[in-house]
């Protein structure tokens, strides 16, 4: 193990060998060695933030959804097993934390307006939030929630139609249809 | 043929999710079709688009402080017994300023104390239990037990324990941590900390208590902080009040409070830095004092193009641990950050002048040298 890697920066000359790195630090961790857990946040922080505020387009809903999620990680990490990356399995506890509480939304939202479909009343935010500049992220930011979930989770994330659907608890056809509609509205943002 | 009649078609052909034979149809109707073709064309460009983006967005504020204190908050609510192990010691630089300042008051105060000489001072210390079952000499403590000379204090994930250090200080003992007494006598108490996390709080003169660990020893200067050794021996000390020294061999570190350094075994104590370091400082200072010879350069230049006017403690050590061009480079940010007093110049810093860095580390708040 190096101890350099330790700490996450953006230096070239830091050793990367983060596969062996993780391990320890999430051994130790497991363990409930804070530092170790500390370290694994920094590690990994930004791409955990990165997919909470992409799928809520919300800097303070992002910050809270993030902060939930590593407290998930340390609550379950005596689970994980090392059957994946550690990066990988913390993602996907970031990307259920997003959905569970999109979901919460939902059936506020749906209870407050008598509605399924709660995109229909959706107002687009009127300016991508801070941290977001790419003409893109400021267009996936102003999609209706669902189709932006959807369309993050499959053309960003790289999850297959199978895999959200079970997230989401629907159909395959409907994530299909959610990912079409997000892509012709971004398609339309940016011509 | 007209357009496709199901659009979510071409989506799913640019993704290359089609059957080989309605993939080969779409091929065909695209053939003929510029409408479709320009739609295909235009599902690619957003491919390419996203892409592109970055996979990693930093946030505009550190999110661990509130992850810190909510883990604490759950560790205090048994509750919550998933979490019930993470170590409060972790938690200490939380402790609000006006907290640590009364503590740095009381250590003040406690230090002009004359040390009472109480009968049994010497012979062993008093071990009390807060939480668990810890044990000495593998032996369960139910209440309070003596600890002597030799003996083992250990605590297991759930326990943790009160060390009374004759008279002169507290030390708290976290889970999962295995402490020797090494010795206890007039004008010094040591103890070994072989893993685990202790927190001490001593409230004699400086160069009274000393805590050992695989990579360094820590020499109380008055008068809080907290020192964690990992399975690997090697430790990260935080200093809330008051200094401490690591030392091992001839590489010193004083850290005064607010400040935090690591230890490594074989190599000793590292440079002390802020305990709000930036990411990339402590990165660098981490290379810089335990990483490959060859990368040192480096890490000097990455640690001097972050150092702040708040680390002019960090770029202090560094004197003492550069040559050449290194120390001159040195000498320069830490000059911009904090002129050098009176009595101090360039040259005699570059020729390895200890008077004259002592002379800096006095005007930089780190105490007189002897």
């Amino acid at each position: 193990m190096t101890h350099v890697a330790r700490v996450a920066a953006p230096l070239d000359f830091v050793v990367t060998d983060s596969v062996d790195d993780d391990s320890e630090l999430v051994r130790r961790a497991q363990q409930r060695d804070p530092r170790a857990f500390e370290s694994l946040y920094h590690a990994n922080l930004r791409r955990v933030y990165a997919v909470c505020l992409r799928m809520t387009a919300n800097v303070s809903q992002a910050e809270e959804l993030a902060q939930r999620a590593f407290l998930t990680a340390w609550e379950k990490l005596p689970l994980f097993r090392g059957e994946s990356a550690f990066s990988s399995w913390l993602h996907r506890v970031a990307v259920n934390t997003v959905l569970a509480h999109l979901r919460a939304e939902q059936r506020r939202t749906s209870r407050i307006f008598g509605t399924d479909d709660p995109a229909r009343f959706e107002t687009p935010p009127a300016a991508p939030p801070a941290g977001i500049r790419l003409d893109l992220d400021a267009a996936i930011a102003a999609l209706p929630t669902q189709a932006r979930a959807v369309f993050v989770l499959h053309d960003v994330e790289g999850w297959r139609h199978e895999e959200i659907a079970t997230a989401l608890g629907v159909a395959t056809g409907t994530t299909k249809a959610q990912l079409h509609r997000a892509r012709k509205l971004l398609q339309e943002a940016l011509r | 043929m007209n357009r496709i009649q199901h659009p979510e078609n071409l989506s799913d052909y640019v993704d290359g999710s089609l059957a080989p034979a309605a993939s080969r149809a779409v091929e065909a109707h695209l053939a003929t079709c510029a409408a479709c073709r320009s739609e295909v064309e235009s599902l690619r460009r957003l491919h390419l688009a996203t892409a592109a983006l970055p996979r990693e967005i930093a946030p505009a504020r550190d999110l661990w402080p509130a992850i810190a204190r909510q883990l604490h908050a759950a560790h205090a609510a048994p509750a919550s017994p998933s979490i019930t192990s993470f170590p409060a010691a972790a938690f200490r630089w939380l402790v609000p300023l006006a907290v640590a300042a009364a503590i740095a008051l009381l250590c003040t105060i406690a230090a002009r104390r004359p040390i009472p000489a109480r009968p049994g001072d010497l012979d062993a210390w008093s071990v009390a239990t807060m939480t668990g079952t810890p044990r000495i000499a593998a032996r369960a403590i139910r209440d309070s037990a003596p600890f002597r000379v030799g003996q083992w204090l250990e605590t297991d994930s759930r326990s943790t324990a009160k060390v009374a250090v004759a008279s002169i200080g507290e030390v708290r003992v976290e889970p999962n941590s295995r402490v020797r007494l090494v010795g206890t006598a007039a004008h010094e108490h040591r103890i070994e900390l072989a893993r685990g996390t202790v927190d001490a709080l001593i409230w004699a003169p400086p160069r009274l208590f000393f805590v050992d660990t695989p990579s360094a020893t820590a020499i109380d200067l008055g008068c809080a902080y907290t020192l964690a050794v990992d399975d690997h021996g090697d430790g990260e000390l935080h200093v809330t009040a008051g200094y401490v020294a690591l030392e091992h061999g001839d590489r010193e570190s004083i850290i005064p409070s607010g400040l935090k350094c690591l230890t490594r075994r074989g190599a000793g104590p590292g440079t002390p830095f802020a305990a709000d370091a930036p990411l990339a400082l402590r990165a660098a200072l981490e290379a810089f004092d335990f990483g490959p010879a060859a990368g040192r350069g480096k890490a000097l230049d990455a640690l001097l193009a972050h150092a702040r006017a708040n680390d002019t403690v960090t770029l202090w050590h560094l004197l003492a641990r550069t040559d050449g061009p290194q120390r001159a480079a040195a000498f320069d940010t830490l000059a911009r950050h904090s002129a050098p007093p009176e009595g101090v110049t360039r040259t005699g810093i570059l020729a390895g002048d200890a008077a004259m860095r002592h002379l800096w580390a006095a005007a930089l708040g780190l105490g007189t040298f002897e």
